[in-house]
């Protein structure tokens, strides 16, 4: 077994210099024999990364304590899916998952209908270039398959916090979205290279994209989840520089998931587009980087530090690399650019919502830098917490949500003003009648009813949207209501996937802007008999017991708990003693419905009678993940369909694949 | 000018507002990180200012008050010094002996840390402890002493 891993992680390291060297020799002889041989390499990069892969999951499901990693996240008692799970609970299978992942998109990308296209040699040799980081830095600082000196009688057991769902999806998904990227970077850089200034790249890569951008949703939603049902404080998210890192290349694909749409129609803002995929490939090492290094305080703990070395010169490697190819293609990629034609046109309010999104990033990795840069130039670490994001962010997440209202509104290359004031009346009114509602039924703080109305406001364009395309429909062809919505909708499924992913954020937005502005919190120490009051909630303690589960003590509160005086059954908060972890964790006890959740935390005890609890209600959290999932389906609608524009077709044509190379 | 120059000074512009209120949030949102050492030699120089500190717990000097509510304790820093914290709020949960406690808050003008915010580290620990260290009957001496009688 410990050969196997250690085999297949040097095969990893020998078979991806030798892909590389494969493409390089085949680029300069034109031989297709030798981008052959390459291609074979990415194939047999996935079966060793998959021969590695398998061979840990083996060793954790079946407890193999003689390897460090096993005794290390797992331990005899653990339920199978932990087990498992443990996979990416350390530094060195996570960076092995990373691997596995790279190598199968590297596969699926030069096994795909565009195996013969030009650019491939010089994509896949950009892939293996990271699947040879990664494999070289588990040779070198994380071998997941390292042995223990003396074989434990157990492990020790996989962290309280990772055992729950969130563990099985989180980071899996994070590193789908993480690895994803490298796919379009590579297609970017390759374009460059080839000094093919056309929008070729950014077609084929559309859906890798797209796919990135879905799984970093996904990733970032299901953490925010899992901290809110496993950590205790309340919250979803507290801008942790670990949490932010995640954040930032999500902003910066948004911003590019949405400019790449004028490169194809009108083929404008290609430095900006090439560059907005180099950073956010940049900005997933950098992630890495922050996660394990160390260099910021976080109440995440990170890893081995010599880990973010690598990641910091890799990173740096790769970001030179790119500024080089750049720049050396700067002027032919001005040459061929196109101007922009009118002030007032989606073309500008696009760049808008570009220069919005890539400036939330720059204030988030400006708020999670600072401490280093403060230090470096005053002396003193000064941590930039949640009170500067949150007054950053707001304004620019409202900018953003209004832009997203007006954006849909206004039309390509010049949009005329009194048609779009034309349009913007009933989402307008339906914005100013969600402020009268709000000051009507007394809700107060200005800047969260200002939020909600703007929210409403983007909500109203969208179903002005749907509204106008199914009524378009109906008058054309005649059809009934469901089936002119069907229709309009598979029939544009990038345009109306994109507006269902808007609508999912305008649901989030409800969550955020309640949850943060109207959550309530009360700490009390009560008797057994005793009742704690919060809101239309009365809860009554009435003991405390204990009990083992799988090995571990068990601590339970019983409460009942009634709402607004009617009886909604009980809510039991927990301590669980796990048999291997030094302290104990806490299980939240939640009652959910669709306006609040009862959020009770069993915080300590005095004795069986004296218990000290902290309740929160807060409102409209559940939106938040329900929004998380109207974005995943509506970016897979507009993964699954969505035909290439006509324009993108005229300006692809004639493109030649040359020589041997032709398919 | 080109339309296109003109749009990019606008958003230039745009720009330049942002960094401004980005740098004039700032100053109020931040918390110096000063070490337990340099708080306890010279705490009455970071009087007034909004500090973070960060260091081991000694778990015998922690005084809880379930009633009012209220948590006292120390923390130190090996051979450097040692800071009295007082927090009024709950404990975090896992509070024990030698974990790493963040804190931010203001030093008093007698020494004490008055912590707005305690946290321990961490809640996602990407590492496992070193295993030959690892006490498999620490677990059950825990749970004996934190049980509820």
């Amino acid at each position: 077994m410990y050969l196997i891993g250690n085999i297949s992680i040097y095969l990893g390291i020998v078979i991806s210099l030798y892909g590389i060297i494969a493409n390089i020799v085949g680029l300069k002889k034109k031989s297709s024999k030798w981008m052959e041989s390459a291609r074979g390499a990415v194939i047999s990069l996935a079966f060793v990364a998959s021969i590695a892969s398998f061979l840990l999951l083996y060793l954790l499901g079946t407890s193999q304590f003689q390897f460090k990693y096993v005794a290390s996240y797992t331990n005899e008692s653990l339920p199978m899916a932990y087990k498992l799970t443990a996979f990416w609970a350390g530094n060195a299978g996570s960076l092995l998952l990373w691997a596995f992942l790279l190598a199968l998109y590297a596969t699926m990308v030069v096994f795909s209908r565009e195996k013969k296209n030009r650019m491939m040699p010089y994509v896949s040799s950009i892939l293996m270039v990271n699947i040879l980081f990664f494999f070289s830095v588990m040779a070198l600082n994380a071998n997941p398959f390292e042995m223990t000196d003396k074989i434990p009688a157990d492990g020790k057991g996989l962290n309280p916090m990772l055992q729950n769902p969130g563990m099985i999806l989180h980071p899996v998904t994070l590193y789908m979205g993480y690895v994803g990227l490298a796919v379009p970077f590579a297609f970017g850089i390759a374009a460059l290279i080839l000094k093919r200034m056309d929008s070729e790249w950014i077609k084929l890569t559309r859906r890798w994209t797209l796919l990135a951008w879905l799984f970093l949703t996904l990733g970032n939603v299901i953490g925010g989840w899992w901290a809110y049902l496993e950590l205790g404080w309340g919250g979803y998210w507290a801008w942790d520089p670990v949490e932010n890192a995640s954040f930032l290349p999500w902003l910066t694909v948004s911003a590019f998931l949405h400019s790449v749409m004028i490169q194809e129609r009108k083929n404008m803002l290609k430095t900006w587009n090439v560059s907005l995929i180099i950073l956010s490939y940049i900005l997933t090492l950098f992630g890495t980087f922050l996660v394990r290094s160390g260099v910021l305080t976080s109440v995440h703990a990170f890893g081995d530090s010599n880990l973010g070395t690598y990641f910091l010169v890799f990173m740096a490697f790769m970001m030179l690399f790119s500024l080089y190819i750049v720049m050396t293609r700067y002027g032919l990629i001005k040459k061929d650019s196109s101007p922009i034609e009118a002030y007032f046109s989606k073309e500008s309010s696009f760049l808008l919502n570009n220069l919005i999104l890539v400036a939330a990033a720059f204030a988030v990795f400006w708020g999670t830098m600072y401490p280093l840069i403060s230090e470096t130039f005053t002396g003193t670490k000064v941590n930039v917490g949640a009170p500067y994001f949150n007054k950053v962010m707001a304004p620019i997440l409202l900018v953003l949500i209004v832009l997203m209202g007006i954006c849909p509104l206004i039309a390509w290359q010049k949009a005329v003003f009194e048609k779009f004031m034309k349009n913007m009346l009933w989402p307008l009114a339906m914005g100013v009648a969600t402020a009268i509602l709000l000051f009507a039924f007394g809700v107060k703080g200005i800047y969260a009813i200002i939020g909600l109305s703007a929210t409403s406001f983007m909500f109203g364009t969208h179903l002005l949207e749907f509204a106008r395309g199914i009524s378009a429909r109906r008058k054309a062809t005649k059809e009934n209501i469901l089936k002119a919505a069907f229709k309009l909708t598979v029939k544009n499924q990038r345009r109306y996937g994109g507006y269902i992913v808007h609508i999912g954020i305008a649901v989030i937005a409800v969550g955020v802007i309640s949850s943060h502005t109207y959550s309530t919190e009360v700490l009390k120490t009560v008797d057994a008999g005793g009742s704690i009051k919060t809101g239309d909630y009365v809860l009554k303690f009435n003991e405390l017991t204990e009990h083992t589960k799988n090995g571990n003590g068990v601590v339970v509160a019983d409460i009942d708990v009634t709402y607004k005086g009617k009886d909604i059954g009980k809510i039991k908060p927990e301590k669980i003693f796990y048999e291997t972890w030094p302290e104990p964790s806490t299980e939240v006890a939640i009652k959910t419905n669709w306006s609040q959740d009862l959020y009770v935390v069993l915080s300590s005890w005095e004795n069986k009678d004296k218990v000290t609890f902290m309740v929160k209600v807060n409102p409209f959290v559940s939106w938040i993940w329900v929004g998380g999932i109207i974005m995943v389906i509506g970016t897979a609608f507009a993964l699954i369909g969505g035909r290439p524009t006509t324009f993108r077709y005229q300006i692809n044509k004639g493109i030649s694949r040359v020589g041997g190379l032709k398919k | 000018m080109s339309k296109n120059k003109k749009i990019v000074m606008g958003l230039g512009l745009a720009a330049v507002a942002f960094v401004i209120m980005m740098f004039s949030t700032m100053p109020s949102a931040g918390s110096k990180e000063i070490t337990i050492a340099d708080l306890s030699k010279n705490g009455s120089k970071y009087e007034g200012d909004y500090i973070m500190t960060q260091g081991l717990l000694n778990k015998e000097s922690v005084k809880w008050d379930a009633d009012k509510l209220e948590l006292r304790f120390e923390l130190y820093e090996e051979g450097q010094g040692t800071l009295q914290i007082f927090h009024k709020g709950i404990k975090p949960d896992n509070f024990s002996e030698d974990v790493i406690v963040l804190v931010e808050g203001f030093i008093q003008k007698d020494g004490v840390f008055e912590a707005e915010k305690v946290q321990t580290k961490c809640p996602t620990k990407y590492e496992g402890e070193d295993m030959e260290n690892y006490d498999t009957e620490m677990h059950k001496e825990i749970y004996k002493n934190d049980k509820p009688e």
